[in-house]
């Protein structure tokens, strides 16, 4: 009954959200509260709805404008998802696809329509190129970062000549991101690298992958995975007595509630994560005041703790910041897309910008600019202790010059594919 | 050539405790497969109609568990209590799904559990969430230790709580098996498929029968779901592995019980055997997602009716 009311909060939220909608601006979320994926997107909207909320109640919005923050549900379905992009395109001052497969195919349409996409953390990694991708953002961090920071990390354990690295990842666009990086890596460093494939109906029945992984015993596993496929995953590590100190996943596999379902059974497990929960942050009592405490939240105290909560929050961030900068360089609260473009653009996420906003140590400082769509700002290793995760490394940083030349490559490439392609030529070069 | 026809079969020689551990995978998989199609075929032999709900029954099944039990109600029971609210699940398909279409063409009542399954999906994620929860495989008393034995030498890891499944399983079927054969309700039940017009003609009730396979159906899939449930968790990505039963029901045919048990066990171990023999060494993988269903379709070449499935001869 508790989620029902929620719901019915969650609609009387919508509906009120529609009559305030002509002062403000509206920034859709393409989100999946429902479905095989549903167990981790939840968290992740929440924390970004509640931080929208927060502002909304605490401040008025963004610069005196209200930010009108309506989800429209995929269910991580690329068909629904385009369905959502066309559906709330038309005063839409960005975009938030929420799924890569999503993503690659309103990516397209956005050069066309001029709208900014948002994806903090997920999409295609070279969208970081912005003269080409000069509409798509894919701040703090892309997936290129997420697998040169493992390899990296990885390699301060010891040398990775000879070693075997099983990349357990799911059969999806979202899965298939990192392997040009990770062969380059392989090549560059002397691994061999064993992709293993997870298909959608085999989320939850993954005893072929890891029986797989007995067979060819990898010296490390690196997990792609998501929704069901997380959980589906670290049962069976644990149920084949894998190390789970050397299997390490992208931080979208690094949730608390798949972790739970083994608990002491998973301790040693890492995930790569750009960003850190932090309780005693003040931006979570300023949620508590404004958004919990008036019955505002669909979130739980539990789910507010972890790593996916707090993410949904730093995301919310990035966009309200962007708005924010964007709406001091026009002089006006009521942006459009193409000035938000801008703000996005142009962010300057300092470690005194993360104090005053009450987040310092939730990401890392980063900037975007016309050429760095993404800002690499870098993250943590993150460990599970049996009860949550906890920082196991300094802060580390991709070696982003190191894949420029690849990158660049494959936004050439993916610009001659869908030509006629129009670029930002006022950028010097692609990051 | 070598790779296709010798070198799987060495390996399999090679490591023969691996084999095993391939083989009873494909078991545990292939007794919950099997366990999916039972739930069709009971629906229908009885009805001829494909219940298209039956993976959602299984999420909302184990949800309902859980959630139950999440409210401070004892393991079993929350069980009694989710046995309650499947047969009023049943009681209420019948009344206000099945009644009212009873005598359209099946395609309708195909689509009406279309419509069952969306209702589900819908009124499961109101009421429980989506987000994935933890079985209460403990609190029932089943043990999730593991035995790890060394036949030849080697390493096969056998789950308790795999072994309680397929043990719960075979009883279940054991137990189907007799009341459909031994009981006058289950009598009913076959001769309404037999011949429904005859079943009619002697008094059998439809809509008692509807809603006791519908329950029974209820039954197979509140099992179900502890046993995958118990595997990884409690979501509504369980749905997806109701489809995996669909080759089951090709393969064994759609109105054959020793057919969907057949089926079940034949493609859980097939699947994991080319999966890890030529699938991951020669075709990169991921091979179940579509293995069951060639499998499947090449029977259907040779006896479009299934393996267990009864030939229909019409006359003209």
């Amino acid at each position: 009954m508790k989620h029902f009311t929620t719901l019915a909060a969650a609609a009387v939220i919508a509906c009120s959200g529609v009559a305030a909608a002509a002062e403000s601006l509206y920034v859709p979320n393409l989100s999946y509260r429902t479905g095989p994926f549903a167990s981790t997107g939840i968290p992740l909207m929440n924390g970004q709805r509640d931080y929208m909320e927060m502002l909304n109640a605490r401040d008025g919005g963004i610069g005196g404008v209200k930010i009108d923050f309506e989800e429209c549900e995929t269910g991580y379905s690329t068909e629904k998802g385009v369905e959502c992009y066309e559906k709330t395109k038309g005063e839409a001052i960005v975009t938030q696809p929420w799924s890569t497969g999503i993503t690659l195919q309103v990516l397209p349409k956005t050069n066309v329509d001029e709208i900014p996409i948002l994806a903090p953390g997920y999409g295609f990694s070279p969208m970081a190129d912005g003269k080409t991708f000069q509409w798509a953002f894919n701040a703090p961090s892309g997936y290129w970062d997420g697998a040169d920071m493992i390899v990296q990390y990885l390699e301060s354990q010891g040398s990775l000549e000879g070693k075997k690295i099983a990349f357990l990842h799911l059969d999806h666009p979202y899965g298939k991101e990192p392997l040009p990086i990770l062969e380059a890596l392989a090549e560059q460093k002397g691994f061999e690298l064993l992709p293993i494939p997870v298909g959608l109906k085999e989320m939850q029945n993954q005893s072929a992958q890891w029986l797989q992984i007995r067979r060819e015993r990898p010296d490390n596993v690196v997990m792609w995975g998501w929704g069901a496929m997380n959980a589906g995953a670290i049962t069976e590590a644990v149920k084949t007595k894998y190390p789970m100190e050397n299997f390490i996943g992208v931080w979208w596999s690094g949730q608390d509630a798949d972790l739970r379902l083994v608990g002491e059974d998973g301790a040693g497990y890492k995930s790569i994560s750009w960003s850190f929960p932090d309780n005693d942050a003040p931006v979570m009592a300023a949620i508590k005041e404004h958004v919990v405490d008036t019955g505002k939240s669909l979130s739980n105290e539990s789910e507010m703790g972890g790593v996916f909560y707090q993410r949904g929050i730093v995301m919310s961030m990035v966009l309200a910041e962007g708005i924010r900068t964007a709406q001091e360089e026009y002089g006006t609260p009521m942006i459009n897309a193409s000035q938000l473009r801008w703000g996005l653009e142009n962010l300057d996420i300092t470690e005194e910008r993360l104090a005053e906003l009450g987040m310092t140590g939730m990401v890392a400082p980063f900037s975007t600019s016309c050429a760095d769509h993404t800002g690499h700002s870098g993250g943590w290793m993150l460990q599970w202790n049996g009860s949550s995760f906890e920082k196991v490394s300094d802060h580390l940083s991709p070696d982003v010059a190191s894949y420029a030349d690849l990158a660049a490559s494959k936004a050439s490439e993916y610009a001659e594919a869908n030509a006629p392609w129009a670029v930002n030529e006022s950028c010097d070069s692609a990051s | 050539m070598k790779d296709i026809f010798i070198t799987p079969f060495v390996d399999m020689f090679a490591a023969p405790d691996f084999l095993l551990q391939v083989l009873w995978e494909g078991l545990v998989s292939g007794i919950l497969y099997a366990l999916i199609a039972l739930g069709f075929v009971l629906i229908f032999r009885s009805s001829r109609i494909f219940n298209f709900a039956q993976g959602i029954m299984v999420v909302f099944a184990a949800l309902t568990l859980v959630g139950f039990h999440a409210m401070g109600v004892p393991a079993w029971t929350s069980v009694a209590l989710t046995l309650g609210v499947m047969l009023a699940l049943a009681v209420s398909i019948e009344r206000v799904v099945l009644r009212p279409l009873v005598g359209q063409p099946d395609i309708i009542l195909f689509m009406a559990t279309i419509g069952i399954t969306l209702f589900l999906i819908g009124f499961g994620e109101i009421i429980f969430g989506g987000e994935n929860k933890v079985m209460i495989t403990e609190e029932l008393g089943i043990p999730t230790d593991s035995w790890v034995l060394e036949p030849w030498g080697g390493l096969l890891i056998l789950e308790q709580k795999d072994v309680t499944a397929v043990i719960a399983a075979a009883m279940l079927v054991v137990g189907l098996l007799a009341f459909l054969n031994y009981t006058r309700m289950g009598r009913a039940i076959r001769a309404l498929g037999d011949d429904s017009q005859a079943a009619l003609s002697v008094g059998i009730s439809l809509q008692t029968i509807w809603v006791l396979v519908w329950f029974i159906a209820g039954i197979i899939a509140l099992v179900t779901g502890i046993a995958w449930g118990a595997r990884a968790g409690v979501s509504f990505a369980l749905e997806v592995i109701a489809y995996k039963a669909l080759p089951v029901l090709m393969l064994g045919g759609l109105e054959s019980i020793t057919g969907a048990i057949i089926g079940g066990l034949m493609i859980g171990m097939l699947e994991k055997l080319f999966e890890i023999y030529w699938g991951q060494p020669l075709l990169g993988g991921n091979t179940e997602t579509w293995f069951a269903f060639m499998l499947a379709l090449v029977v259907l070449l040779f006896r479009p009716q299934g393996l267990f499935g009864e030939k229909i001869i019409e006359r003209v």
